[in-house]
Protein backbone atom coordinates (compact mmCIF):
# COMPACT_ATOMS: atom_id res chain seq x y z
CA UNK A 1 0.00 0.00 0.00
CA UNK A 2 1.34 3.44 -0.95
CA UNK A 3 1.70 6.12 1.72
CA UNK A 4 -1.56 8.09 1.78
CA UNK A 5 -1.43 11.70 0.65
CA UNK A 6 -4.80 12.52 2.17
CA UNK A 7 -5.63 10.82 5.43
CA UNK A 8 -8.97 11.05 7.20
CA UNK A 9 -9.29 9.60 10.69
CA UNK A 10 -12.54 9.35 12.63
CA UNK A 11 -14.15 12.18 10.67
CA UNK A 12 -17.60 13.15 11.90
CA UNK A 13 -19.55 15.99 10.34
CA UNK A 14 -22.79 17.44 11.64
CA UNK A 15 -25.14 19.90 9.96
CA UNK A 16 -26.73 21.38 13.05
CA UNK A 17 -28.17 18.41 14.94
CA UNK A 18 -28.07 16.11 11.94
CA UNK A 19 -24.97 13.94 11.64
CA UNK A 20 -23.89 13.58 8.00
CA UNK A 21 -20.69 11.56 8.41
CA UNK A 22 -19.92 8.91 11.02
CA UNK A 23 -16.31 8.15 11.96
CA UNK A 24 -14.83 8.09 8.48
CA UNK A 25 -11.35 6.59 8.22
CA UNK A 26 -10.12 6.91 4.67
CA UNK A 27 -6.65 7.09 3.14
CA UNK A 28 -6.26 8.52 -0.35
CA UNK A 29 -3.11 7.85 -2.33
CA UNK A 30 -1.22 10.44 -4.35
CA UNK A 31 -1.41 10.43 -8.14
CA UNK A 32 -4.42 8.21 -8.19
CA UNK A 33 -8.05 8.90 -8.97
CA UNK A 34 -10.24 7.95 -6.01
CA UNK A 35 -13.96 7.73 -6.73
CA UNK A 36 -16.51 8.32 -3.99
CA UNK A 37 -19.75 6.53 -4.79
CA UNK A 38 -23.02 5.98 -3.00
CA UNK A 39 -26.69 6.94 -3.12
CA UNK A 40 -27.85 10.53 -2.73
CA UNK A 41 -27.46 11.76 0.82
CA UNK A 42 -24.82 9.16 1.71
CA UNK A 43 -22.25 11.81 2.64
CA UNK A 44 -19.84 11.49 -0.27
CA UNK A 45 -20.09 15.14 -1.29
CA UNK A 46 -19.88 16.21 2.35
CA UNK A 47 -16.64 14.26 2.65
CA UNK A 48 -15.35 15.75 -0.61
CA UNK A 49 -16.06 19.28 0.56
CA UNK A 50 -14.34 18.55 3.87
CA UNK A 51 -11.08 18.06 1.98
CA UNK A 52 -10.85 21.74 1.06
CA UNK A 53 -12.99 22.97 3.93
CA UNK A 54 -15.79 24.14 1.69
CA UNK A 55 -18.12 23.02 4.49
CA UNK A 56 -16.78 25.91 6.56
CA UNK A 57 -19.05 28.13 4.45
CA UNK A 58 -22.10 26.38 5.93
CA UNK A 59 -22.70 28.05 9.33
CA UNK A 60 -24.23 25.04 11.11
CA UNK A 61 -21.59 22.60 9.87
CA UNK A 62 -19.35 21.08 12.52
CA UNK A 63 -16.24 18.97 11.85
CA UNK A 64 -14.67 16.50 14.28
CA UNK A 65 -11.74 14.21 13.69
CA UNK A 66 -8.56 14.55 11.72
CA UNK A 67 -8.00 15.28 8.06
CA UNK A 68 -4.42 15.58 6.87
CA UNK A 69 -3.03 16.44 3.48
CA UNK A 70 0.64 15.69 2.96
CA UNK A 71 0.86 15.12 6.71
CA UNK A 72 -0.55 18.56 7.59
CA UNK A 73 -3.74 18.82 9.63
CA UNK A 74 -5.92 21.03 7.43
CA UNK A 75 -8.30 21.79 10.30
CA UNK A 76 -5.54 23.18 12.51
CA UNK A 77 -6.35 26.80 13.52
CA UNK A 78 -3.14 28.02 11.88
CA UNK A 79 -4.21 26.86 8.43
CA UNK A 80 -4.94 29.61 5.88
CA UNK A 81 -8.12 28.36 4.24
CA UNK A 82 -7.63 30.49 1.12
CA UNK A 83 -4.17 29.03 0.61
CA UNK A 84 -5.57 25.56 1.31
CA UNK A 85 -8.16 25.98 -1.45
CA UNK A 86 -5.42 26.95 -3.88
CA UNK A 87 -3.70 23.68 -3.00
CA UNK A 88 -6.94 21.73 -3.14
CA UNK A 89 -8.84 22.87 -6.20
CA UNK A 90 -12.40 21.97 -6.99
CA UNK A 91 -14.41 21.35 -10.12
CA UNK A 92 -18.17 21.38 -9.74
CA UNK A 93 -21.09 19.55 -11.26
CA UNK A 94 -22.14 22.43 -13.46
CA UNK A 95 -19.41 24.33 -15.32
CA UNK A 96 -19.17 27.71 -13.63
CA UNK A 97 -16.85 29.99 -15.60
CA UNK A 98 -16.55 33.52 -14.29
CA UNK A 99 -18.31 36.19 -16.38
CA UNK A 100 -14.94 37.08 -17.86
CA UNK A 101 -12.91 36.22 -20.92
CA UNK A 102 -11.40 32.78 -21.42
CA UNK A 103 -7.96 34.24 -20.63
CA UNK A 104 -9.15 36.02 -17.49
CA UNK A 105 -10.91 32.92 -16.20
CA UNK A 106 -7.59 31.11 -16.05
CA UNK A 107 -5.53 34.15 -15.06
CA UNK A 108 -7.85 35.09 -12.17
CA UNK A 109 -6.44 32.69 -9.56
CA UNK A 110 -2.88 33.42 -10.64
CA UNK A 111 -3.50 37.12 -10.10
CA UNK A 112 -5.23 36.94 -6.70
CA UNK A 113 -2.61 34.53 -5.36
CA UNK A 114 0.14 36.64 -7.01
CA UNK A 115 1.70 33.54 -8.52
CA UNK A 116 3.26 35.22 -11.55
CA UNK A 117 5.61 38.17 -11.70
CA UNK A 118 5.18 39.42 -15.24
CA UNK A 119 2.61 39.68 -17.99
CA UNK A 120 4.69 37.26 -20.06
CA UNK A 121 4.78 34.72 -17.25
CA UNK A 122 1.05 35.12 -16.72
CA UNK A 123 0.41 34.49 -20.42
CA UNK A 124 2.68 31.45 -20.41
CA UNK A 125 0.96 30.01 -17.37
CA UNK A 126 -2.51 30.54 -18.89
CA UNK A 127 -1.35 28.84 -22.09
CA UNK A 128 0.16 25.94 -20.12
CA UNK A 129 -3.04 25.52 -18.10
CA UNK A 130 -5.25 25.55 -21.18
CA UNK A 131 -2.95 23.05 -22.87
CA UNK A 132 -2.97 20.81 -19.79
CA UNK A 133 -6.76 20.92 -19.81
CA UNK A 134 -6.80 19.95 -23.49
CA UNK A 135 -8.50 23.21 -24.47
CA UNK A 136 -5.73 25.33 -25.98
CA UNK A 137 -6.16 24.22 -29.59
CA UNK A 138 -9.85 25.09 -29.45
CA UNK A 139 -9.51 28.56 -27.90
CA UNK A 140 -6.02 29.84 -28.78
CA UNK A 141 -7.41 32.30 -31.34
CA UNK A 142 -10.25 33.59 -29.15
CA UNK A 143 -8.83 34.03 -25.68
CA UNK A 144 -10.75 37.28 -25.25
CA UNK A 145 -14.13 35.70 -25.94
CA UNK A 146 -16.36 35.26 -22.88
CA UNK A 147 -15.81 31.99 -21.03
CA UNK A 148 -19.50 31.24 -21.11
CA UNK A 149 -19.52 31.39 -24.92
CA UNK A 150 -17.90 27.95 -24.93
CA UNK A 151 -19.81 24.65 -25.10
CA UNK A 152 -20.59 22.84 -21.83
CA UNK A 153 -17.68 20.43 -22.20
CA UNK A 154 -15.30 23.25 -23.10
CA UNK A 155 -16.53 25.29 -20.12
CA UNK A 156 -15.82 22.35 -17.81
CA UNK A 157 -12.31 22.03 -19.25
CA UNK A 158 -11.91 25.80 -18.78
CA UNK A 159 -12.82 25.30 -15.11
CA UNK A 160 -10.23 22.52 -14.90
CA UNK A 161 -7.66 24.84 -16.51
CA UNK A 162 -8.59 27.51 -13.95
CA UNK A 163 -8.12 24.98 -11.16
CA UNK A 164 -4.73 23.66 -12.25
CA UNK A 165 -3.38 27.13 -13.09
CA UNK A 166 -2.62 27.75 -9.42
CA UNK A 167 -0.66 24.49 -9.12
CA UNK A 168 -2.86 22.58 -6.72
CA UNK A 169 -1.75 19.25 -5.32
CA UNK A 170 -5.26 17.88 -5.11
CA UNK A 171 -8.22 18.27 -7.45
CA UNK A 172 -11.68 17.56 -6.11
CA UNK A 173 -14.40 16.89 -8.65
CA UNK A 174 -18.09 16.82 -7.77
CA UNK A 175 -19.89 15.01 -10.60
CA UNK A 176 -17.91 16.94 -13.21
CA UNK A 177 -19.55 15.24 -16.20
CA UNK A 178 -23.17 15.03 -15.09
CA UNK A 179 -24.16 17.98 -17.30
CA UNK A 180 -22.14 16.83 -20.32
CA UNK A 181 -22.90 14.68 -23.35
CA UNK A 182 -21.06 11.36 -23.83
CA UNK A 183 -18.41 12.83 -26.13
CA UNK A 184 -17.59 15.75 -23.83
CA UNK A 185 -17.62 13.27 -20.94
CA UNK A 186 -15.10 11.04 -22.73
CA UNK A 187 -12.83 14.05 -23.32
CA UNK A 188 -12.97 15.00 -19.63
CA UNK A 189 -12.38 11.41 -18.54
CA UNK A 190 -9.33 11.17 -20.79
CA UNK A 191 -8.13 14.46 -19.34
CA UNK A 192 -8.59 13.20 -15.76
CA UNK A 193 -6.54 10.12 -16.55
CA UNK A 194 -3.72 12.33 -17.80
CA UNK A 195 -3.96 14.78 -14.88
CA UNK A 196 -3.48 12.09 -12.28
CA UNK A 197 0.18 11.88 -13.23
CA UNK A 198 0.58 15.30 -11.60
CA UNK A 199 -2.31 15.57 -9.16
CA UNK A 200 -4.20 13.56 -6.60
CA UNK A 201 -7.79 13.45 -7.75
CA UNK A 202 -10.92 12.70 -5.74
CA UNK A 203 -14.13 12.48 -7.69
CA UNK A 204 -17.74 12.10 -6.66
CA UNK A 205 -19.83 10.45 -9.31
CA UNK A 206 -23.24 8.83 -9.59
CA UNK A 207 -22.14 6.97 -12.68
CA UNK A 208 -20.90 3.51 -11.74
CA UNK A 209 -19.43 3.12 -15.21
CA UNK A 210 -17.54 6.38 -14.89
CA UNK A 211 -16.12 5.40 -11.49
CA UNK A 212 -15.07 2.06 -12.96
CA UNK A 213 -13.53 3.69 -16.03
CA UNK A 214 -11.49 6.45 -14.50
CA UNK A 215 -10.60 5.64 -10.90
CA UNK A 216 -7.97 3.39 -9.43
CA UNK A 217 -9.62 3.27 -6.02
CA UNK A 218 -13.26 3.42 -5.06
CA UNK A 219 -14.90 4.22 -1.74
CA UNK A 220 -18.56 3.33 -1.19
CA UNK A 221 -20.52 5.49 1.27
CA UNK A 222 -23.94 4.67 2.65
CA UNK A 223 -25.96 6.67 5.17
CA UNK A 224 -22.94 8.68 6.26
CA UNK A 225 -20.68 5.68 6.75
CA UNK A 226 -17.80 4.38 4.70
CA UNK A 227 -18.89 0.85 3.86
CA UNK A 228 -15.98 -0.26 1.73
CA UNK A 229 -12.86 1.10 0.09
CA UNK A 230 -10.52 -0.77 -2.19
CA UNK A 231 -9.08 -0.98 -5.64
CA UNK A 232 -11.70 -0.10 -8.24
CA UNK A 233 -11.03 -3.45 -9.87
CA UNK A 234 -11.95 -5.36 -6.73
CA UNK A 235 -14.91 -3.16 -5.74
CA UNK A 236 -16.51 -3.55 -9.17
CA UNK A 237 -15.69 -7.22 -9.65
CA UNK A 238 -15.89 -8.79 -6.24
CA UNK A 239 -16.93 -6.33 -3.53
CA UNK A 240 -16.36 -7.52 0.02
CA UNK A 241 -19.54 -6.06 1.46
CA UNK A 242 -23.04 -7.10 0.49
CA UNK A 243 -24.23 -3.49 0.71
CA UNK A 244 -21.64 -2.51 -1.90
CA UNK A 245 -22.65 -5.40 -4.13
CA UNK A 246 -26.32 -4.48 -3.86
CA UNK A 247 -25.58 -0.87 -4.75
CA UNK A 248 -23.27 -1.39 -7.72
CA UNK A 249 -25.49 -4.07 -9.22
CA UNK A 250 -28.63 -1.98 -8.84
CA UNK A 251 -30.33 -4.21 -6.30
CA UNK A 252 -32.59 -3.23 -3.47
CA UNK A 253 -30.30 -3.57 -0.46
CA UNK B 1 -30.45 -14.09 -6.62
CA UNK B 2 -31.02 -13.12 -3.00
CA UNK B 3 -32.05 -9.56 -3.82
CA UNK B 4 -34.00 -8.47 -6.85
CA UNK B 5 -32.72 -5.76 -9.13
CA UNK B 6 -34.52 -2.43 -9.05
CA UNK B 7 -34.85 -2.87 -12.82
CA UNK B 8 -36.95 -6.06 -12.77
CA UNK B 9 -36.45 -6.61 -16.50
CA UNK B 10 -32.76 -7.27 -15.76
CA UNK B 11 -33.69 -10.20 -13.50
CA UNK B 12 -36.04 -11.52 -16.17
CA UNK B 13 -33.29 -11.32 -18.81
CA UNK B 14 -30.82 -13.15 -16.56
CA UNK B 15 -33.39 -15.81 -15.66
CA UNK B 16 -34.29 -16.31 -19.31
CA UNK B 17 -30.68 -16.98 -20.28
CA UNK B 18 -30.25 -19.35 -17.35
CA UNK B 19 -33.36 -21.24 -18.43
CA UNK B 20 -31.90 -21.58 -21.95
CA UNK B 21 -28.66 -22.98 -20.49
CA UNK B 22 -30.60 -25.51 -18.42
CA UNK B 23 -32.67 -26.50 -21.45
CA UNK B 24 -29.47 -26.99 -23.42
CA UNK B 25 -28.09 -29.04 -20.53
CA UNK B 26 -31.17 -31.27 -20.59
CA UNK B 27 -30.78 -31.88 -24.32
CA UNK B 28 -27.07 -32.67 -23.95
CA UNK B 29 -27.86 -35.04 -21.06
CA UNK B 30 -30.37 -36.83 -23.26
CA UNK B 31 -27.79 -37.05 -26.05
CA UNK B 32 -25.28 -38.60 -23.63
CA UNK B 33 -27.82 -41.09 -22.35
CA UNK B 34 -28.92 -42.15 -25.84
CA UNK B 35 -25.33 -42.42 -27.07
CA UNK B 36 -24.61 -44.76 -24.15
CA UNK B 37 -27.66 -46.87 -25.04
CA UNK B 38 -26.26 -47.20 -28.57
CA UNK B 39 -23.07 -48.69 -27.14
CA UNK B 40 -25.12 -51.54 -25.75
CA UNK B 41 -27.65 -51.99 -28.53
CA UNK B 42 -26.65 -50.29 -31.75
CA UNK B 43 -29.51 -48.79 -33.73
CA UNK B 44 -28.37 -47.09 -36.97
CA UNK B 45 -31.45 -44.83 -37.49
CA UNK B 46 -31.34 -43.74 -33.84
CA UNK B 47 -27.60 -43.01 -34.16
CA UNK B 48 -28.30 -40.90 -37.28
CA UNK B 49 -31.01 -38.94 -35.43
CA UNK B 50 -28.66 -38.33 -32.50
CA UNK B 51 -25.91 -37.09 -34.80
CA UNK B 52 -28.37 -34.77 -36.57
CA UNK B 53 -29.63 -33.40 -33.22
CA UNK B 54 -26.15 -32.10 -32.45
CA UNK B 55 -26.91 -29.22 -34.81
CA UNK B 56 -29.73 -28.23 -32.48
CA UNK B 57 -27.27 -28.31 -29.55
CA UNK B 58 -24.90 -26.05 -31.49
CA UNK B 59 -27.78 -23.70 -32.34
CA UNK B 60 -28.75 -23.44 -28.68
CA UNK B 61 -25.16 -22.52 -27.76
CA UNK B 62 -25.17 -19.78 -30.39
CA UNK B 63 -28.50 -18.48 -29.15
CA UNK B 64 -27.26 -18.32 -25.56
CA UNK B 65 -24.12 -16.48 -26.67
CA UNK B 66 -26.19 -13.92 -28.59
CA UNK B 67 -28.55 -13.34 -25.66
CA UNK B 68 -25.67 -12.97 -23.19
CA UNK B 69 -23.85 -10.51 -25.46
CA UNK B 70 -27.01 -8.45 -25.82
CA UNK B 71 -27.60 -8.43 -22.07
CA UNK B 72 -24.02 -7.30 -21.39
CA UNK B 73 -24.24 -4.56 -24.01
CA UNK B 74 -27.58 -3.22 -22.80
CA UNK B 75 -27.32 -3.66 -19.02
CA UNK B 76 -23.57 -3.21 -18.48
CA UNK B 77 -23.55 -5.57 -15.51
CA UNK B 78 -20.77 -5.59 -12.91
CA UNK B 79 -19.50 -7.98 -10.23
CA UNK B 80 -21.87 -10.91 -9.59
CA UNK B 81 -24.15 -9.79 -12.41
CA UNK B 82 -21.29 -9.69 -14.89
CA UNK B 83 -20.24 -13.19 -13.92
CA UNK B 84 -23.86 -14.34 -14.15
CA UNK B 85 -24.10 -12.78 -17.62
CA UNK B 86 -20.77 -14.12 -18.90
CA UNK B 87 -21.03 -17.63 -17.49
CA UNK B 88 -23.82 -18.79 -19.83
CA UNK B 89 -21.42 -18.23 -22.75
CA UNK B 90 -18.76 -20.37 -21.06
CA UNK B 91 -21.16 -23.04 -19.83
CA UNK B 92 -22.87 -23.28 -23.22
CA UNK B 93 -19.43 -23.75 -24.79
CA UNK B 94 -18.70 -26.65 -22.43
CA UNK B 95 -22.13 -28.19 -23.08
CA UNK B 96 -21.64 -27.84 -26.80
CA UNK B 97 -18.37 -29.77 -26.50
CA UNK B 98 -20.09 -32.46 -24.42
CA UNK B 99 -22.66 -32.66 -27.22
CA UNK B 100 -19.81 -33.21 -29.66
CA UNK B 101 -18.55 -36.08 -27.51
CA UNK B 102 -22.04 -37.64 -27.48
CA UNK B 103 -22.00 -37.44 -31.29
CA UNK B 104 -18.55 -39.06 -31.39
CA UNK B 105 -19.79 -41.77 -29.05
CA UNK B 106 -22.70 -42.52 -31.41
CA UNK B 107 -20.24 -42.78 -34.31
CA UNK B 108 -17.98 -45.08 -32.26
CA UNK B 109 -20.98 -47.25 -31.36
CA UNK B 110 -21.24 -48.36 -35.00
CA UNK B 111 -17.58 -49.44 -35.05
CA UNK B 112 -17.94 -51.11 -31.67
CA UNK B 113 -20.94 -53.09 -32.90
CA UNK B 114 -18.81 -54.41 -35.75
CA UNK B 115 -15.91 -55.38 -33.44
CA UNK B 116 -15.62 -58.56 -31.36
CA UNK B 117 -17.53 -58.38 -28.08
CA UNK B 118 -15.45 -57.38 -25.05
CA UNK B 119 -17.77 -57.11 -22.09
CA UNK B 120 -15.02 -56.14 -19.60
CA UNK B 121 -13.90 -53.15 -21.62
CA UNK B 122 -17.48 -52.15 -22.41
CA UNK B 123 -18.32 -52.33 -18.72
CA UNK B 124 -15.61 -49.78 -17.93
CA UNK B 125 -16.92 -47.43 -20.62
CA UNK B 126 -20.50 -47.81 -19.39
CA UNK B 127 -19.39 -47.14 -15.83
CA UNK B 128 -17.63 -43.96 -16.98
CA UNK B 129 -20.73 -42.90 -18.89
CA UNK B 130 -22.97 -43.48 -15.85
CA UNK B 131 -20.63 -41.40 -13.70
CA UNK B 132 -20.46 -38.45 -16.09
CA UNK B 133 -24.21 -38.48 -16.67
CA UNK B 134 -24.86 -38.09 -12.94
CA UNK B 135 -22.11 -35.46 -12.74
CA UNK B 136 -23.74 -33.55 -15.61
CA UNK B 137 -27.14 -33.66 -13.96
CA UNK B 138 -25.67 -32.51 -10.64
CA UNK B 139 -23.60 -29.70 -12.12
CA UNK B 140 -26.70 -28.33 -13.85
CA UNK B 141 -28.51 -28.45 -10.50
CA UNK B 142 -25.54 -26.68 -8.90
CA UNK B 143 -25.73 -23.99 -11.60
CA UNK B 144 -29.48 -23.63 -11.18
CA UNK B 145 -29.26 -23.23 -7.39
CA UNK B 146 -25.84 -21.52 -7.17
CA UNK B 147 -24.76 -24.49 -5.04
CA UNK B 148 -20.97 -24.35 -4.66
CA UNK B 149 -20.89 -27.41 -2.36
CA UNK B 150 -22.54 -29.58 -4.99
CA UNK B 151 -20.23 -28.10 -7.64
CA UNK B 152 -17.21 -29.02 -5.46
CA UNK B 153 -18.57 -32.56 -5.06
CA UNK B 154 -18.91 -32.87 -8.84
CA UNK B 155 -15.30 -31.71 -9.30
CA UNK B 156 -14.10 -34.32 -6.82
CA UNK B 157 -15.95 -37.11 -8.60
CA UNK B 158 -13.99 -36.52 -11.78
CA UNK B 159 -11.05 -38.35 -10.21
CA UNK B 160 -13.07 -41.58 -10.48
CA UNK B 161 -13.64 -40.96 -14.15
CA UNK B 162 -9.93 -40.31 -14.67
CA UNK B 163 -9.07 -43.48 -12.80
CA UNK B 164 -11.38 -45.56 -14.97
CA UNK B 165 -9.89 -44.00 -18.07
CA UNK B 166 -6.44 -45.01 -16.87
CA UNK B 167 -7.66 -48.54 -16.15
CA UNK B 168 -9.14 -48.71 -19.65
CA UNK B 169 -5.88 -47.55 -21.18
CA UNK B 170 -3.81 -50.11 -19.25
CA UNK B 171 -6.28 -52.90 -20.04
CA UNK B 172 -6.30 -51.89 -23.70
CA UNK B 173 -2.52 -51.80 -23.98
CA UNK B 174 -2.33 -55.24 -22.34
CA UNK B 175 -4.96 -56.63 -24.71
CA UNK B 176 -3.26 -55.16 -27.79
CA UNK B 177 0.05 -56.71 -26.70
CA UNK B 178 -1.66 -60.07 -26.22
CA UNK B 179 -3.67 -59.95 -29.47
CA UNK B 180 -2.17 -57.45 -31.93
CA UNK B 181 -4.67 -58.42 -34.63
CA UNK B 182 -7.51 -56.96 -32.52
CA UNK B 183 -5.67 -53.68 -31.96
CA UNK B 184 -8.13 -51.48 -33.96
CA UNK B 185 -11.08 -52.64 -31.82
CA UNK B 186 -9.19 -51.95 -28.58
CA UNK B 187 -8.06 -48.55 -29.84
CA UNK B 188 -11.74 -47.63 -30.42
CA UNK B 189 -12.56 -48.58 -26.83
CA UNK B 190 -9.59 -46.61 -25.50
CA UNK B 191 -10.72 -43.59 -27.51
CA UNK B 192 -14.26 -44.05 -26.31
CA UNK B 193 -13.08 -44.04 -22.70
CA UNK B 194 -11.02 -40.97 -23.50
CA UNK B 195 -14.21 -39.41 -24.85
CA UNK B 196 -15.97 -39.80 -21.50
CA UNK B 197 -12.87 -38.63 -19.66
CA UNK B 198 -13.04 -35.41 -21.70
CA UNK B 199 -16.76 -35.10 -20.91
CA UNK B 200 -15.79 -35.27 -17.22
CA UNK B 201 -13.30 -32.44 -17.78
CA UNK B 202 -15.96 -30.24 -19.42
CA UNK B 203 -18.31 -30.91 -16.50
CA UNK B 204 -15.52 -29.92 -14.10
CA UNK B 205 -15.13 -26.68 -16.05
CA UNK B 206 -18.84 -25.99 -15.61
CA UNK B 207 -18.50 -26.70 -11.88
CA UNK B 208 -15.66 -24.17 -11.73
CA UNK B 209 -17.84 -21.61 -13.49
CA UNK B 210 -20.57 -22.19 -10.87
CA UNK B 211 -18.02 -21.55 -8.11
CA UNK B 212 -16.80 -18.41 -9.86
CA UNK B 213 -20.29 -17.00 -10.38
CA UNK B 214 -21.05 -17.28 -6.68
CA UNK B 215 -17.69 -16.39 -5.13
CA UNK B 216 -15.79 -14.48 -7.81
CA UNK B 217 -12.88 -16.84 -7.23
CA UNK B 218 -11.20 -18.51 -10.18
CA UNK B 219 -10.55 -22.13 -9.28
CA UNK B 220 -8.62 -23.06 -12.39
CA UNK B 221 -5.23 -22.24 -10.84
CA UNK B 222 -5.97 -23.62 -7.36
CA UNK B 223 -7.33 -26.90 -8.76
CA UNK B 224 -3.96 -27.39 -10.39
CA UNK B 225 -2.16 -26.79 -7.12
CA UNK B 226 -1.20 -23.19 -7.84
CA UNK B 227 -2.09 -20.20 -5.71
CA UNK B 228 -5.76 -19.32 -5.79
CA UNK B 229 -6.45 -16.92 -8.63
CA UNK B 230 -8.84 -14.09 -7.93
CA UNK B 231 -11.46 -13.22 -10.47
CA UNK B 232 -10.68 -10.64 -13.07
CA UNK B 233 -14.35 -10.23 -13.86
Amino acid sequence: MDTPFISAADVNIHYGTKQALFGIDLDIQANKVTALIGPSGCGKSTFLRAINRMNDLIPACRFDGSLKIGGQDIYHPSVDVVALRAQVGMVFQKPNPFPKSIFENVAYGLKIHKLTSSKQELGDRVEWSLKSAGLWDEVADRLNDPGNSLSGGQQQRLCIARTIAVSPRVILMDEPCSALDPIATAVIEELIDGLRQEYTIVIVTHSMQQAARISQRTAFFHMGKLVEVGSTKSVFTNPREEQTSNYITGRIG
Amino acid sequence: MENAHIVTRFDKDLDRIKTRVLEMGDLVSAQMSQATDLLQVFDAPEAARLIARDRKVNGMAKNIQTRAERLIALRQPVALDLRAALSPINIAFELERIGDHAKSCAKSARKLAEAPADSAALQIVLEMSALVQVMLSDVLTAYDHSDTDLAADVRARDKLVDRLNKTMFETGVGSITAAPADAPAFVHKILLARNFERVGDHIVNIARHVHKIVTGEDLKASDRGFATGKSTL
